[in-house]
């Protein structure tokens, strides 16, 4: 009987697979997600046992490559200076994420109107500040009203605690009059909806065992699983089939034992993210859609953004503590967000602040860095580097180019023989100015902070984790997969609402927003379920 | 494990040696050479699970072995002979290095005596914890003085 058909199937239960599922199911409808990964369980995560820190360069590597875990699939990207950061298990990547959950500013969503640049959205920010609001409850939002960076916001849990990290480097922004505020982070920092509040472990990287971080497999899941949804691990999903009406009739998968199965469906939507849903349309092809499903105008897997990132870490003489703490959740300067065409490129960027590492990692990253020697000098070395160091990531807006893209490679497949995905990208002269000019002012606010020395790395190699643009939304048919909610153009039931649906990157973390429109999409469905496929 | 990469007595003497190379000790930081933390053993075992790499650690152990060229080997050297040859050896045989370097610097920094000296708790975050200074909330006032920076549209 598993395979009867179904409502709704999902594919991917990542953020937005996650949020989408949890919004339906108060419809009642038969709801079924498939996910290739499995459950994780926070007990062995990282954090719990000795040599903790060392599986983050091993079977907790940011890479797909380097994990090797039979769920993953392999990705080609060696065409980029940026690699892919994923994770594929129940929750996706916000297993691994840092839980840092800015919104957009409202002019992120009207970039051709005010900055010539790229295209509008469809939608705008007083469209989607409810499914925000919503977001940060489920997910459990960290933070401090007042921010004038943003519209007026309440966000549901007190700051994550600066530490003496953050306010040393809180004191060098004030120092330069520069904007600063407390993160918005997916952190419960008190109990929050069951789950137990952050005690600081440190690694969110590497998964959170507290269960304090908000990932969907602890926030959205539990309630949508109540509520009816049903979630098959270990199914990963081949291809979507067409119907005879050149509707979607459902998806071939490999079962955990790598048995194809069929499942059928009234609905496929897909959220398997940036290069996870390019690649599953360019893998199913037809007589109808011989370049790939929904994909008549060629622009499926075109536009790749990934966030150029500029990390600068600032060496201090003090220690900071910074191994304590929410790695990646602390604070945020948005001093250089909105465009200001003097600084000689459009759009901006944001700062995030980033604690500090374990003795391991120290070690590790230092001496990928070129700056911890072996012998003699070695203690004196390190002996300046642990816990004295504090960073910034400048996370810089990326625009669309049809150049970046997610096509499949010739010969790489994943562990049941699937073609898997390869990625094109190179900077743009924006992004090349942007990186610039980001990486100047983090070491003018490192060095206000105390800092005495710096150390640059832009872009940020391992920094492809905001997977943005490949399936984009619009109006136009010719110039968009996906219409204003994450319908597809060429197909009426077939949905999208990853971040493969982006129509820009905006100078932030993607996820809120990803999610905020897989809930916009859900209550959009539902207000349209009579005349969905009209 | 691959049996026939294991290292014999003499070569984990002589690893040792190099791995007191690599992090020497620092008495007036109360931090013991890596050699002298017993971690031979162990970095060795964990390079060979790739055999390729358990060869080229066989491989360099003798090299460095025949390169010192005396009666009481490697280990005998004073430290700056020793990280000299080792120098020396790395400028032509750059791989030896470039695997055990990494190897020794993970084993060593998660060792309890190590992590100790650094001021740390020797235990992993999770069960309990750490706690963090809420910080002062004086220093946003220059912040909240502002006026907005987003665009209305
Ligand atoms: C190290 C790291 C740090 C990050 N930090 C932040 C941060 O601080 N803030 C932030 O906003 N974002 C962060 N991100 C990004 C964030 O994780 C993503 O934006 C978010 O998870 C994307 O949501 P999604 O729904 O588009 O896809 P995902 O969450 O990636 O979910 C996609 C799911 O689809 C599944 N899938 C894919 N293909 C198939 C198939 N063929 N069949 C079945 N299942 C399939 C995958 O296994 C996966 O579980 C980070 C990511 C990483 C890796």
């Amino acid at each position: 009987m598993a395979n009867d058909p179904v409502d709704i199937l999902i594919v991917g239960a990542g953020a937005s697979g996650a949020a989408l599922a949890w919004s339906l199911s108060d419809t009642r409808m038969n709801i079924l997600c498939l996910e290739q990964g499995g459950w994780m369980d926070p007990a062995q995560y990282p954090s719990t046992g000795a040599g903790w820190e060392r599986r983050r360069f091993s079977d907790f590597s940011l890479s797909p490559n380097s994990r090797g875990r039979r769920d993953d699939y392999p990705i080609n990207d060696s065409e980029s200076p940026i690699s892919v950061s994923n994770f594929n298990a129940v929750g996706g990547g916000t297993i691994l994420y840092a839980g840092h959950f800015p919104r957009f500013h409202p002019s992120d969503f009207k970039v051709k109107t005010l900055d010539g640049v790229a295209d509008d959205w469809p939608i705008d920010y007083t469209t989607l500040e409810p499914y925000y609001a919503q977001n940060d409850q489920m997910m459990g939002v960290a933070g401090l009203a007042g921010d004038p960076a943003y519209p007026p916001k309440e966000p549901p849990l007190p700051p994550v605690p600066l530490g003496k990290l953050g306010e040393t480097l809180a004191r060098g922004f004030n120092t330069l009059g520069w904007h600063w505020w407390p993160s918005d982070s997916a952190i419960a920092t008190r109990e929050h909806a069951g789950r137990a509040r952050c005690i600081n472990l440190g690694p969110c990287l590497t998964g959170c065992a507290q269960g304090a971080k908000g990932s969907t497999d602890v926030t959205y899941w539990p309630a949508a699983i109540r509520r009816g949804v049903a979630l098959r691990t270990h199914c990963r999903v081949r291809e979507i089939t067409l119907g005879p009406d050149g509707m979607a009739n459902g998806v071939l998968y490999h079962d955990a034992a790598g048995a194809l199965q069929r499942q059928a469906a009234e609905v496929v939507v897909l959220a398997c993210n940036g290069v996870g849903t390019p690649r599953l349309l360019l893998n199913s092809r037809s007589k109808q859609f011989p370049d790939g499903l929904a994909n008549r105008n060629g622009l499926v897997g075109k536009n790749l953004m990934l966030h150029p990132y500029a990390m600068v870490s600032g060496s201090f003489p003090e220690r900071l503590e910074g191994y304590k703490g929410p790695t990646g959740c602390m604070l945020i300067s948005q001093e250089f967000y909105e465009t200001d065409a003097s600084r000689g490129f459009l759009r901006g960027y944001s700062f995030e602040g980033v604690r500090g590492d374990g003795p391991v990692s120290t070690a590790i990253l230092s001496m990928a860095a070129g700056e911890l020697p072996w012998g003699a000098e070695h203690h004196d070395s390190y002996e300046a580097l642990f816990d004295r160091g504090a960073s910034f990531v400048g996370i810089c807006e990326d625009l669309p180019e049809t150049h970046n893209c997610v096509t499949l490679d010739p010969e790489l497949v994943d562990a049941d023989g699937i073609p898997a995905p390869k990625i094109q990208y190179r900077l743009s002269e924006n992004s090349e100015k942007m990186l610039a000019h980001a990486v100047a002012r983090a070491e003018e606010v490192l060095g206000a902070a105390g800092a005495t020395r710096t150390r640059v790395q832009a872009p940020l190699p391992p920094a492809g984790w905001h997977l943005m643009g490949t399936a984009r939304m619009g109006t136009d048919p010719e110039r968009s997969i996906v219409n204003e909610w994450g319908r597809c153009h060429d197909v009426s039931n077939l949905f999208i609402v990853d971040g493969s649906i982006f129509v820009t990157s905006a100078g932030v973390n993607p996820t809120n927003t990803i999610q905020a429109l897989a809930l916009y999409i859900a209550d959009t469905m539902k207000q349209n379920l009579a005349n969905l496929f009209d | 494990m691959h049996d026939e990469a294991t290292l014999d007595d003499a070569r984990l003497t002589t690893l040792a040696a190099v791995l007191d190379t690599i992090i020497p000790p620092s008495p007036e930081r109360g931090l013991p050479g890596a050699g002298e933390l017993g971690l031979a053993p162990s970095v060795s075992g964990e390079i060979e699970r790739t055999p390729a790499l358990a060869a080229l650690i066989a491989t360099g152990l003798a090299r460095i072995e025949h390169a010192a060229s005396t009666a009481t080997g490697f280990a005998a050297l004073e430290p700056e002979a020793r990280e000299r040859l080792l120098r020396e050896d790395a400028a032509t045989e750059a791989g030896f290095l470039r695997v055990l370097v990494p190897q020794t610097y993970v084993s060593y920094y998660e060792h309890p005596r190590v992590v100790e000296a650094l001021g740390l708790e020797p235990r992993p975050p999770y069960p309990l914890g750490y706690s963090l200074e809420p910080g002062d909330p004086s220093l946003l006032d220059p912040v909240r003085q502002r006026p907005k920076l987003y665009r209305d549209c």
